[in-house]
């Protein structure tokens, strides 16, 4: 649980700095980072990832809506079939989930593969 | 799983790899959804670079300091409430380096875009859906058109030092931002946007060449001479309309101006037949009446009152340039402050300097002068291959230029275009098109005076006649009607621009390009040009009506305005006492002078009595209608549909043959009205397809039970004239969700408020020359360009409704005013 708390805090700091870079997607390999520094199985993995992916992508387009009082969205989703500003931040926390799921689940399957679990300590887990 | 094998355990890890990166790619590349291109999903809707970063807070302005690599001062700029920037300089071209910069932080995608268009090179973004305009607009020399400006400008240092200024102004605003920081429609599209050039700020001048002066109906009116001969024609199309004041009367200026006008053109091969038809007609059978009648009535309106007409006994001036109307705004609002001037108006985003304005002793405005300077000249091949030409008996060779238009996603198309000594041959790669032997001689492909840009800068600062004649001596194309006043009470106009002189009707048909002869062998010298100052009767105006009375002893045509100038004229001629507010009554006048003129006629023809209630009710109110197409009325819709009726049933025998796609023009509507007051039994009231001969009365009468059949198939039409006519100001991209589709307006393009489907008013000005001088104004949008700012459309209300905002002229950076939202500083280093 301590480690889940860890991932996602993680996340939610080191995604918010990566956006500095200009790399959209930084929010996956930053996920897979978390996971590499505090272990987590890959079910837990993927869905601290998925969280904290998705809290980071819908409270940051979420801030930016609110203080533009939602009218940029407003016309956006107009573009795209008439989405609500609401449904349109709720494609973005979906979107945000993939990457920091999957970004998690690729961390927590790489120290699975270079860094096995000892056989007693999975019986002490248990 | 973890006590398996190393590459049982590496398999999950790079399956879980793959679908990660797999995801990434695919929210990464753009999408399509049946022929509807997406952008990539990732890059445009994350929070930290996609288009939430384009979500301005609506609090207020953000505008950070920043550095200007080659400023040679500080610069200060203070933003209004409206997001105009005051900009304080220590000289000109820290002052253009500054516009450019800030010009750049609301317009870069506008300012991309207008460029691309014009240059040809909107496929090289958008792929081949627009290959066929990019291709038509390199054939017609646009890019060839830019690079002699640039050529011309050259040849003066200070206009070359003042358009470098500006480039490296947007340039530095460039070179700071990161991809989140881009326009959102760089983001939609999937593009970047490139470094600014002074061969961008030429081409943006060439956009607005283009739109202001190559009309021609060159083509139309062979045919129709040759459909109608030469009496008819006459009959139909006459030059002058007597009843016009032209701009620039004749007050005797002329009579000793002795002008040898070249011979009249020799009869060429191309008017001697119907020209075969074309897919690009000027007409098609499915457009709008409203489109085919008088299809160039747009306008612009400008005037100037003196003292002796106004309340202050101070000049009045005022201006509003009527443009197809769009978002992100035509115009950007600035003042521009250095020791030399302070001057407030309206810039064109990509060029230096204010294009319509006031500085603290004089004011100045525009209107399109409409004059005819583009030809079309029949080229006599003279080998198989069309690279040689028959010109007065010799062979010429033509100049290949080889264009090469990229295309999005596939290999760049080369595409030849051969230039003759008239210009390039345009349409040869459409073998239909009736004009695919011709050459097109148009006058803004001619290298400029150097100073032209220049003027902007010595009109900015001016403070006298003397400086404005000065400043304005230099503008070439598209020719202008500059308005002036000055607050030591003088005011002027002058028609200015680079004028062939023709041989009567030379340019009014397709020429014959074998002969020399037909060439424009000179241009009307500069103090020759219409000009008029200070006039006994107190005020100068113009509305694209004619230039100069009949007695001018140039010669010229061009698409001129038959009904605002009236008007226009008989508001300021009974002015007395006029204030700022009288003024703006002209802007905003909805009376037509086209109804005026024909309704009383139409309802004189008109049978009675009318039996059925509809019909009476009709009548009725189109007899007690006052000819003003205000929003709310509901007699204009009833007067549009009968007089478009009775319009086109009248030129059925042109009808029949413009609905095959022949480019064929119908007569103007103040020669229509003449008809049907004075000529009722002309022929052409007749329709040649019944027995019986018809008159106007006929016409007249069937179009009004037309009008009537039409309303009550169409009750839902029955209704006011602003939800009836429609009003649209598109985004520059057609993108309906960044356009402005529900403005309900007045006008009508025969009234000063000349507001059409989509054209208008582009900028409404009125300067009250008086101590201080002070500025009013409005356009239809914001000063940003950004859809996800409060800026971007926030006078567009305000310009519906009529009114207007007082300009702030602010006299130094640190006055104080409760208008000041925020300042920035421009520094080198």
């Amino acid at each position: 649980m301590k480690n889940a708390f860890l991932v996602l805090l993680f996340i939610l700091i080191a995604g918010n700095i990566s956006r500095l870079g200009g790399m959209w997607w930084a929010i996956a390999p930053v996920a897979a980072l978390a996971v590499l520094l505090f272990p987590l199985g890959p079910g837990r993995a993927y869905l601290t990832g998925t969280f904290a992916g998705s809290l980071l992508w819908w409270a940051s387009a979420l801030w930016l809506n609110v203080a533009n009082g939602g009218m940029l969205a407003a016309k956006v989703g107009l573009i795209f079939q008439g989405l609500q500003g609401m449904q349109l931040l709720a494609l973005v926390a979906l979107l945000g989930g993939l990457l920091g799921g999957f970004g998690a689940l690729t961390g927590a399957l790489a120290r699975a593969m270079l860094i096995p679990v000892k056989q007693g300590r999975r019986r002490r887990r248990r | 799983m973890h006590g398996c094998s190393f590459p049982m355990r590496f398999l999950p890890f790079l399956l879980s790899l793959l679908l990660t990166c797999g995801l990434i790619w695919f929210l990464q590349v753009p999408h399509q959804i049946g022929d509807k291109p997406l952008p990539p999903i990732g890059a445009f809707f994350n929070p930290f670079s996609g288009f939430w970063k384009n979500a301005e807070s609506a609090m207020g302005l953000s505008a950070k300091d920043a550095k200007i690599p080659g400023l040679q001062g500080k610069v200060d700029v203070v933003y209004d409430d409206l997001l105009v920037p005051h900009i304080f300089a220590e000289n000109a071209e820290d002052a253009a380096m500054a516009q450019g910069y800030v010009t750049a932080a609301n317009r870069l995608w506008q300012m991309d875009i207008t460029t691309r268009k014009a240059a040809g090179r909107l496929s090289e973004v958008l792929g081949e859906r627009t290959l066929a305009i990019d291709r038509l607009t390199r054939r017609r020399g646009m890019m060839y058109a830019a690079e002699n400006d640039l050529l011309g400008w050259a040849k003066s240092p200070e206009t070359m030092r003042l358009l470098t200024a500006y480039t490296a102004g947007v340039n530095a605003y460039l070179d700071q931002l990161s991809p989140g920081d881009y326009p959102i429609e760089f983001k939609l599209l999937n593009y970047q946007p490139e470094p600014w050039s002074e061969l961008k700020t030429a081409l943006v001048i060439e956009s607005m060449a283009e739109n202001l002066s190559s009309a021609e109906s060159d083509l139309a009116a062979t045919n129709t001479l040759a459909l109608l001969g030469r009496p008819n024609f006459d009959m139909l199309f006459p030059e002058q309309d007597t009843r016009q004041q032209p701009v620039v009367a004749d007050t005797g200026q002329w009579k000793d101006l002795k002008v040898v006008l070249p011979p009249a053109p020799p009869a060429t091969g191309a008017t001697s037949g119907l020209l075969p038809s074309t897919s690009g007609s000027l007409y098609s059978q499915n457009e709008d009446p409203d489109d085919q009648i008088d299809p160039y009535l747009k306008g612009s309106n400008n005037w100037a009152v003196n003292g002796t007409r106004t309340q202050s006994h101070q000049p009045l001036l005022a201006n509003d340039p009527h443009l197809n109307l769009t978002l992100p705004s035509i115009w950007y609002q600035v003042q521009i402050h250095t020791p030399e001037q302070n001057c407030y108006g309206v810039s064109l985003p990509g060029v230096p300097g204010v294009i319509i304005g006031f500085n603290e002793n004089i004011a100045w405005g525009v209107t399109n002068v409409s004059h005819d300077v583009s030809d079309w000249y029949q080229i006599k091949w003279t080998n198989p291959e069309r690279t040689k030409y028959d010109l007065d008996g010799e062979v010429r060779e033509v100049q290949k230029r080889v264009e090469t238009i990229g295309i999005k996603g596939q290999a760049s198309l080369l595409d030849t275009v051969r230039y003759t000594v008239w210009g390039p041959v345009t349409h040869d790669f459409e073998p239909n098109h009736p004009l695919f032997d011709c050459a097109l001689r148009w006058v803004s492909h001619d290298m400029p005076d150097p100073q032209e840009l220049g003027l902007f800068l010595i009109l900015n600062a001016g403070k006298n006649y003397a400086d404005y004649r000065k400043a304005i001596a230099s503008f070439d194309c598209p020719a202008q009607n500059f308005v002036f006043a000055t607050r030591s009470g003088d005011i002027a106009i002058q028609v200015q621009g680079r004028f062939p002189v023709r041989a009567p009707e030379q340019g009014r048909f397709v020429q014959d390009g074998s002969q020399w002869a037909n060439a424009w062998h000179s241009f009307i010298p500069e103090d020759q040009v219409p000009s008029m100052k200070n006039p006994a009767r107190g005020f100068v105006f113009s509305a694209n009506q004619v230039s100069a009375s009949p007695s001018y002893p140039f010669y010229y045509l061009g698409n001129f305005d038959h009904f605002r100038g009236r008007h226009i004229y008989d508001r300021l001629a009974a002015m007395q006492n006029a204030t700022v507010d009288s003024m703006k009554t002209i802007q905003l006048d909805n009376f037509s002078q086209r109804a005026h003129d024909a309704l009383p006629a139409m309802l004189a023809l008109l049978d009675r009595p009318i039996t059925d209630a509809d019909g009476q009710n009709l009548l009725q109110e189109l007899t007690a209608w006052n000819y003003h197409y205000d929003a709310g009325m509901t007699a204009p819709p009833l007067f549009e549909i009968w007089y478009d009726s009775c319009f086109l049933a009248t030129w059925d025998e042109m009808d029949v043959l413009r609905k095959q796609g022949k480019d064929i023009a119908l007569p103007e509507t103040w020669r229509f009205n003449e008809l049907l007051v004075g000529d009722t039994s002309n022929v052409f009231f007749d329709h040649p397809a019944t027995p019986q001969r018809e008159t106007a009365r006929q016409i007249v009468n069937e179009s009004f039970r037309a009008m009537q059949r039409y309303f009550k198939q169409n009750p839902q039409k029955r209704i006011a004239w602003a939800p009836y006519r429609g009003f649209v100001i598109k985004h520059l991209a057609l993108i309906d969700a960044f356009s402005r589709l529900d403005v309900e307006v007045g006008g009508h393009k025969s009234a000063a408020n000349a507001i059409n489907r989509s054209n208008g008013p582009s900028w409404r000005m009125i300067v009250d020359l008086s101590e201080p001088v002070r500025g009013y104004g409005v356009f239809p949008g914001g000063q940003s360009g950004n859809p996800g700012s409060r800026y971007y459309d926030n006078m567009v209300k305000a310009w519906a409704k009529g009114e207007y905002y007082d300009l702030l002229l602010l006299r130094s950076a640190d006055e104080s005013s409760a208008r000041i939202q925020g300042r920035q500083t421009f520094t080198a280093n």
